[in-house]
C-alpha cells in the first residue's frame, strides 16, 4: 500500500466533487453559458429510451466516476506536495481533465452514435472538441479538484476528543499457538509499532496503533509473530485511551490482547508511556505527570499480575527532543530548557513508575529503551566542537538520571535553571537502580550524525555501526543491554541490515558485554514515520516484517531465518546474561 | 524511474508470493461477468466483426489478452494488489488505461480506422471496468494461497546470512545478476 486511505472521507470527497461540477453546470446552463453537462452526456449515451431511468443512472454513474477519482487522489497524490490541501486537488484535477478532453468526451460522443461501427480517424475521433467544450471541461474539473482537495485532508489519527473503536473481541481458535520462549533463552523480539503523540497544538492525535490497523487485527499480529519465531514482543496499550483520570480507567483497549498473550505469547515487553500522554495530562511539561503515570503503572501491574518485563517510558530523550526541542509533537516547543524540563519529567516518571510496578511484584524486569545517538564533529572549529559535546550530553540526559549516572554540568545547571531543586537531582541520582534493569539501546542508520560547519546535526548513516555506539552507552551504565529496535527504510536492503546487526550484537556480546536480546522493529509497517510523523499524510513506511495486509516482507523471511539458525544454540537456548537477570 | 519509485516504497513482492500467476488466472476469472456485460450490450459482435473473427475465437483472444493483462496488472501494482480496501479501484484504474489504450487507440488501428459505435462502444467500457474491479478483487484472495509458505520461502538462501555481503539493491536484480 502507497497510502493508508480514508476512505469514508474519499469517498464524501467525491460525492461533493460530483455534485459542485453538476450544480455549478445548472447554474451555468441557466445563465446561458456554454457548459457540458456530464449527466446528460452519460444519459444520453445510454438508456435513451427510458429517460427518468436515463437520469438516475447518469447521476449514479457520474457520483461513482467522482468517488474512484476522489480514492485514486488519496491513494496516489494526496500529500505529494507541499500545498495547501485545495491546491493539491487542483493539481491532481489535471490528470481526470486530460482523460476527459483526450478519451472520455470524444469516446462518449461515439457511444451516442447511432451506428454500430464507424471509421475513424484521428481528426474524426476528436471532431466533438472546440474550444468552449475544453474549457468546460476544464473549468468542471478544477471545481472537482478543489473540492476534494478540501475536503479530504489528515486521513490517519483523530480529534484529541474522539475515541476509536476498542479492540476486536477475541476470536476463539488462533493459528500456531504454540509459545516459543525458553525460560531465560535470548530473547528475539519485535514490537507493534504504538505511538500517540498529539501533533497540531495538541489537537490531532496521531495513533500507530489505528493507523497499522492493529486495533482490528492484534490476534492475527501475534500469530504472525509466533509463525516466525517471535519470543519477545514490545507491545505497548494505548496510554491515551485506557487511562481516563485519576482512577477511572478503560480496560477494553488493553483486556483482550492481554489475555491472548499471557496464554500463548510471545513473552510481552510492556511499553507504558509511548510519546504521548492522555489529553487531561496534557504534555510533558506537566509536573504532574510523574504521579499520574505512577498511578497508572501500579494499576496496569495490578490488573496483569503475571507481566515481568516492563519498558516505563520509552525513548525518553526522543520524545523530550521531538516535544520540546523540536517543536513536532506534544507540547511543540523550541527550547533548551523546554527540553529539560520533558527529560526531568519523563525520567522521574519513569522512575515513579518502575517503584510502583516493583511494590506489586519485586521480581520485575525493566527494559529502559533508548535511542543511540551520537554527534561528531566535522572539524577542530571550536563552535562546532561545542554543539557536538553539547549534543552528546543532552542525548544522555534522561539515561543518567534513570540510571544515577552523576549529570554533566552543563545539564545540572540547565535543570537547575528551570527549578528542579539540587536536592531532587541529587536524590535520583544516588539511588539504588533496580537490580534488573536493562539498558535497551535502539539504532537506526540516522543515529549518527555530523555536526557540520554551519552548526547542524546531519545524518552520518552507518558510520561506526552499534557496536561503537553501544559500547559507550555500556561503559557508561555498565548495565545487561539488548537491542531493542531496528530497522531500514529500504525494503529490499532489509535483511542486509539486519545481518549486519546481527553481527554486531554478536561482536559486543563477544567483547564481554551482557547482551539479552535483539529487536527488529516493528512487526508490520508504521505510518508516517518517514515524516516522524508530524504531519497526518498516511504515508507507509515499509520497514515490517510483515506489510499492512500483513503479508511477509522479505525481512520477515530473514528474521525467521536468523532465528532458525540461533535459537537452539547453547549460548541462546540458555542465555547466561538474561538468566542473571531473572535469577 | 517507475520501478525505483514502487521499490522505494517496498512495493517488491518478495520471494515468497507470485503475483504473475495470481495475476493471470484472476485475470482469466474476472472475464466472466465482463463477458456477460459484452453479450448483453451486443458488443463481443461487433467487436469479432471488426476483428473478422468468429465469436468464439474473440472470446478465446480476449481470454488470453486478459490473463496476461492480469498478469501485468498484479506485478505492476506489486503488493497494493494484494490490499482487500484498495484492490477494487487499483483494478478499475488499470482497467481504464487498457481500455484507453486497446479498445480506443489499438483496435482502431488493428482494424484499419474501424472502431465499435453506440451501445457497442458502451459495452466494451463497461465490460472493461467491470473487468478491472473484478479483478482488483480477486487478486488478494486468489493470491494467498498461492504464496509459497513462510516456513520454505524462509530457507531461500537470499534471505541467509550471505546477504550481510549483498550489495543494496532490489531483490531480484540480485537474483539476475547470479545467474548471469
Amino acid at each position: 500500500m502507497l497510502r493508508v486511505v480514508a476512505l469514508p472521507k474519499a469517498v464524501a470527497a467525491g460525492v461533493a466533487g460530483a455534485a459542485v461540477i453538476e450544480g455549478v453546470t445548472l447554474a451555468a446552463a441557466k445563465a446561458g453559458l456554454p457548459t457540458i453537462d456530464l449527466v446528460s452526456q452519460l444519459s444520453a449515451a445510454e438508456f435513451h429510451h427510458m429517460p427518468a431511468l436515463a437520469v438516475v443512472a447518469a447521476f449514479i454513474a457520474h457520483f461513482a466516476i467522482g468517488i474512484c477519482w476522489a480514492v485514486f487522489y488519496a491513494f496516489f497524490f494526496w500529500g505529494r506536495f507541499h500545498l495547501r490541501p485545495a491546491l493539491q486537488g487542483l493539481l491532481f484535477a489535471i490528470l481526470p481533465a486530460t482523460l476527459a478532453i483526450l478519451v472520455v468526451y470524444p469516446e462518449l460522443a461515439l457511444m451516442r452514435s447511432a451506428a454500430d461501427v464507424v471509421r475513424l480517424d484521428i481528426g474524426s475521433f476528436f471532431a466533438p472538441l472546440n474550444a468552449a467544450t475544453i474549457g468546460s471541461l476544464l473549468v468542471s474539473h478544477a471545481l472537482f479538484g478543489l473540492t476534494i482537495g478540501m475536503i479530504y485532508r489528515r486521513p490517519t489519527g483523530y480529534s484529541v476528543d474522539s475515541r476509536p473503536a476498542p479492540p476486536a473481541p477475541r476470536r476463539r481458535s488462533t493459528k500456531g499457538r504454540q509459545r516459543r520462549e525458553a525460560a531465560a533463552g535470548f530473547m528475539f523480539a519485535t514490537g507493534i509499532e504504538c505511538s500517540y503523540p498529539t501533533i497540531e497544538n495538541g489537537t490531532w492525535r496521531r495513533d500507530e496503533m489505528k493507523s497499522t490497523s492493529h486495533y482490528e487485527m492484534w490476534q492475527k499480529d501475534f500469530e504472525l509473530a509466533r509463525e516466525i519465531g517471535i519470543t519477545h514482543i514490545r507491545y505497548g496499550p494505548p496510554l491515551h485511551l485506557i487511562f481516563d483520570g485519576p482512577g477511572r480507567y478503560d480496560w477494553s483497549y488493553s483486556d483482550p490482547q492481554m489475555e491472548e498473550l499471557r496464554e500463548y505469547g510471545p513473552e510481552p515487553i510492556i511499553d507504558l508511556c509511548h510519546f504521548g500522554a492522555p489529553s487531561w495530562l496534557g504534555n510533558f511539561q506537566n509536573p504532574d505527570i510523574g504521579a499520574a503515570l505512577e498511578e497508572y503503572a501500579g494499576a496496569f501491574a495490578d490488573r496483569y499480575p503475571w507481566v515481568r518485563f516492563y519498558t516505563p517510558v520509552n525513548e525518553m530523550y526522543v520524545c523530550a527532543r521531538m516535544s520540546a526541542l523540536d517543536g513536532l509533537w506534544n507540547e511543540q516547543l523550541r527550547d533548551e530548557g523546554a527540553y529539560a524540563r520533558a527529560a526531568w519529567n519523563l525520567a522521574n516518571a519513569s522512575i515513579r513508575m518502575s517503584d510502583a510496578i516493583l511494590k506489586r511484584r519485586d521480581d520485575a524486569v525493566f527494559i529502559n529503551s533508548e535511542s543511540s545517538e551520537f554527534y561528531q564533529p566535522c572539524c577542530p572549529d571550536e563552535r562546532v566542537q561545542q554543539i557536538a559535546e553539547e549534543s552528546n550530553e543532552r542525548r544522555f540526559l534522561p539515561l543518567d538520571l534513570i540510571f544515577a549516572h552523576p549529570l554533566s554540568k552543563r545539564m545540572h545547571d540547565l535543570l537547575c535553571q528551570q527549578g528542579v531543586s539540587a536536592d531532587d537531582i541529587s536524590r535520583l541520582c544516588g539511588r539504588e537502580v533496580p537490580r534488573r534493569s536493562i539498558l535497551g539501546v535502539d539504532y537506526y542508520e540516522w543515529n549518527e550524525r555530523l555536526i557540520d560547519r554551519a552548526g547542524n546535526a546531519r545524518a552520518l548513516g552507518e558510520l561506526f555501526g552499534w557496536y561503537v555506539i553501544a559500547d559507550q552507552y555500556w561503559h557508561r551504565y555498565r548495565r545487561p543491554m539488548m537491542h531493542t529496535e531496528t530497522n531500514k527504510m529500504d525494503a529490499d536492503g532489509a535483511p542486509r541490515w539486519l545481518w549486519r546487526q546481527w553481527h554486531n550484537v554478536q561482536l559486543l556480546a563477544k567483547a564481554g558485554v551482557p547482551l539479552v536480546g535483539f529487536t527488529w522493529y516493528s512487526l508490520t509497517d508504521q505510518i508516517d514515520w518517514s515524516i516522524a510523523m508530524s504531519e497526518a499524510i498516511g504515508l507507509v513506511y515499509p520497514v515490517g516484517l510483515f506489510d499492512l495486509n500483513r503479508e511477509a516482507r522479505i525481512v520477515g523471511l530473514a528474521y525467521k531465518h536468523l532465528i532458525d539458525l540461533y535459537r537452539d544454540q547453547p549460548d541462546y537456548r540458555q542465555c547466561s546474561a538474561l538468566a542473571e537477570i531473572l535469577r | 524511474m517507475i520501478r525505483g519509485f514502487l521499490d522505494a516504497h517496498g512495493y517488491d513482492p518478495g520471494p515468497s508470493q507470485r503475483p504473475l500467476l495470481a495475476g493471470a488466472i484472476s485475470g482469466i476469472l474476472a472475464t466472466v461477468p465482463a463477458i456477460g456485460v459484452l453479450i448483453y450490450f451486443g458488443s463481443l459482435k461487433i467487436e469479432a466483426h471488426i476483428l473478422g473473427m468468429s465469436s468464439v475465437a474473440t472470446l478465446a483472444l480476449g481470454w488470453a489478452a486478459m490473463a496476461v493483462a492480469g498478469a501485468a496488472y498484479a506485478r505492476f501494482f506489486g503488493r497494493a494488489a494484494n490490499a482487500l480496501k484498495g484492490g477494487w479501484l487499483f483494478g478499475m484504474s488499470f482497467s481504464f488505461a487498457v481500455w484507453a489504450a486497446g479498445a480506443v487507440l489499438i483496435l482502431p488501428i488493428l482494424s484499419h480506422g474501424q472502431a465499435p459505435a453506440g451501445e457497442a462502444a458502451s459495452g466494451i467500457a463497461a465490460s472493461m471496468i467491470v473487468w478491472g474491479f473484478a479483478v482488483g478483487v480477486l487478486v488478494p484472495f486468489v493470491h494467498k494461497p498461492l504464496h509459497e509458505s513462510i516456513e520454505s520461502a524462509s530457507k531461500n538462501a537470499d534471505v541467509g546470512p550471505d546477504a550481510a555481503a549483498r550489495k543494496n539493491g532490489p531483490v531480484r536484480e540480485r537474483q539476475q545478476e547470479a545467474k548471469r
